[in-house]
């Protein structure tokens, strides 16, 4: 059986109608003709000619599709008023692979937003066929905003800036410049994977009250942490009607309460309303380096097309993470002779590790972990061992005991990102570049150091 | 319940054919009318669910509160076209208004439900069904389940 689509229509053209910003309209029958009504989580295309509904739940919509397997589907435009109506063939329920994932992903990052992950489990994507598609006839429909920017031009424009950048530092600052002058996306991070800790460390933002460098979240936390960890990209263009959805199902399903939301030892950049986000994976070599999250106070602010055009830039900046590898031809560093030389200012200065997980503290505040942690700490012991104070990339990255990830991008990251952190807190010790592939540390105050066991 | 449909809810109307195929369209207003349910519809936009509340009788209405996503589905199996026009403009307007201010959160221009609520006058048609079930269609896991219905609110 062919299907029937009114003439201009296609599901590829309606996406935008799938997005669940007025929810979609699933009405089922039972095998006696009695109609059932209900409202969907997520409605996702697959091809020309399928879509997935979220199954997340039995209930009569679901009986009733067991036993007929005809459904009918509305949509509406949040934008124009427009609405089409389709009837369904059901086809299969999918338990695994990208359209499963892709649905998951986006009901997990909607249900962390607001702590609901338990309550949002999705069980299947059910494949529908699509048998007809006509429009809503007798709508008085609105014309279509006009696009923010040209995503195409600008999106060029800035992979052509990030092209030009030579160190990582300079390759942020571009990326986050060029997404605010350029594709007039004003709140913007750069989160970093640490697969090892399981963790999402915050590597660059622009646009918040504070820079927030060395902020961590978990893997699978929030939009950032599930577009992570599913390797997909999550748009949430409605926040107030998403949330009150989910909090519909919470109140539905009796739960009691929203999950606490974990502690940050060091305070998240973010608006306080966001009304829209969209998180990308950074992805290369097969693999997912961080995420590029953006968010707006306006409703609606991404579409499909902000998600084409950041996963392409999120691309580029991951493939220039993976290939700006620091300037190893340069021959180590001379070690000066003897122990460092006390600064002469100021009271000695605490540093502590923890060992388990190389957390660093400054006179008990506390700085950053992990591999930059590490880093820190063998560079502090070296300068007291041997007063040096210039260091190469090359000799940290063949330093058996930081046990760097197995990615080779991760070197030039963590410096920047202890750098950073550094610089944040104005801490009595720094850390800058030194020429080509080298680092000078630099302490203004006497140093003791304090290793707690794991 | 009562009070639920002029607290500014959305309605859908659902129905299906003889056929076996389920309809479904968007409903502009209704009221509790001495034990029974009315609601209006656009023949234009809703002429599938007309044909099939025509054919059997069969009719399912859904309400729902955009502030908080509660939503009740009331099942009919006697539903009869009856009565259009201009008469039932002012209980649209009405719950169109309603509707509008519970989307104002949202950031949906006001205008916006104009689209939904733009069928003529003469476009205007009516139908009437007793509830027989009452269902919790609340989005989560007791969606569809059934809820009992209060008499004293349905029957004179």
């Amino acid at each position: 059986m062919s299907a029937v689509f009114d003439d201009g229509l296609s599901l590829f053209g309606v996406r935008r109608m799938m997005e669940g910003v007025v929810p979609p309209v699933l009405c089922t029958a039972s095998a006696d003709r009695v109609p059932n009504v209900s409202y969907l989580s997520l409605c996702e295309y697959v091809d020309p000619l399928h879509i997935a509904l979220s199954y997340q739940f039995l209930n009569r919509s679901r009986e009733n599709v067991l036993a007929t397997r005809r459904a009918s589907l509305t949509l509406d435009d949040a934008y124009t008023g427009a609405g089409v109506v389709l009837q369904l063939e059901y086809q299969r329920t999918e338990t695994e692979g990208p359209v499963f994932e892709r649905l998951r992903a986006k009901l997990l990052g909607v249900a962390s937003h607001v702590g609901m992950e338990k309550v949002f489990h999705l069980r299947g994507a059910d494949v529908y066929r699509v048998l007809e598609m006509r429009r809503v006839p007798g709508r008085r429909e609105f014309p279509a905003a006009l696009p923010r920017v040209d995503l195409a031009t600008t999106s060029r424009l800035l992979s052509e800036r990030m092209a030009h950048c030579e160190d990582l530092s300079d390759l942020l600052e571009t990326l986050l410049g060029g997404l605010a002058d350029l594709l007039r996306i004003d709140h913007a991070m750069v989160w970093l994977a640490d697969p090892a800790q399981q963790a999402l460390t915050l590597l660059a933002s622009r646009g918040y009250d504070i820079d927030g460098a060395g902020a961590e979240i978990s893997v699978g936390e929030g939009l950032v942490g599930t577009a992570v960890r599913e390797g997909v990209p999550i748009r949430v263009g409605h926040m107030m009607n998403m949330a009150t959805y989910a909090r519909a199902v919470r109140d539905s399903a009796g739960e009691s309460g929203l999950t606490e939301i974990l502690k940050n030892e060091i305070p998240l950049p973010g608006l306080k309303e966001p009304r829209s986000q969209l998180a990308v994976p950074l992805r290369a070599r097969g693999r997912v380096l961080g995420a590029l999250f953006v968010e707006s106070q306006h409703d609606q602010y991404f579409g499909y097309d902000d998600e084409d055009a950041l996963m392409m830039l999120g691309g580029q900046l991951a493939v220039a993470m993976s290939l700006m590898q620091p300037h190893e031809q340069e021959p180590p560093a001379q070690p000066a002779a003897g122990a460092a030389t006390p600064p002469d200012a100021g009271p000695a200065l605490r540093l502590r590790r923890l060992g388990r997980d190389n957390s660093i503290f400054i006179d008990d505040v506390y700085l950053i972990r992990g591999v930059a942690g590490a880093i820190l700490w063998k560079l502090v012991v070296e300068y007291l061992r041997s007063g040096r104070r210039e260091f190469t990339n090359r000799e940290l990255r063949l330093a058996p005991e930081l046990r760097l990830p197995d990615v080779q991008d991760n070197l030039e990251v963590r410096l920047l990102l202890l750098q950073r952190r550094l610089a944040e807190q104005c801490a009595p010790i720094r850390l800058e570049k030194a020429g080509r592939g080298r680092m000078r540390l630099n302490v203004e105050r006497v140093v003791t150091l304090e290793q707690e066991a794991p | 319940m009562i009070a639920l449909l002029s607290a500014g809810v959305a309605h859908q109307v659902g129905g299906c054919t003889n056929a076996g195929r389920p309809v479904v369209c968007r409903g502009m207003a209704a009221q509790h009318e001495a034990g029974r349910l009315l609601v209006i519809i656009s023949s234009e936009s809703g002429f599938e669910v007309l044909d099939a509340v025509r054919q059997n009788g069969n009719i399912a209405l859904n309400v729902t509160l955009p502030a908080n996503f509660r939503s009740m589905s009331f099942v009919g199996n006697d539903a009869v076209v009856r009565g259009s026009g201009a008469s039932w403009r002012p209980l649209v307007d009405t719950r169109h208004a309603a509707f509008r201010e519970q989307l104002k959160p949202y950031g949906f221009p006001p205008d916006y439900t104009n689209a939904w609520y733009s069928a003529p006058d003469e476009q205007l048609v009516a139908i009437r069904f007793t509830p027989m079930v009452a269902r919790n269609q609340t989005p989560g896991p007791s969606a569809g389940n059934k809820v009992e219905l209060m008499h004293t609110e349905f029957e004179k």
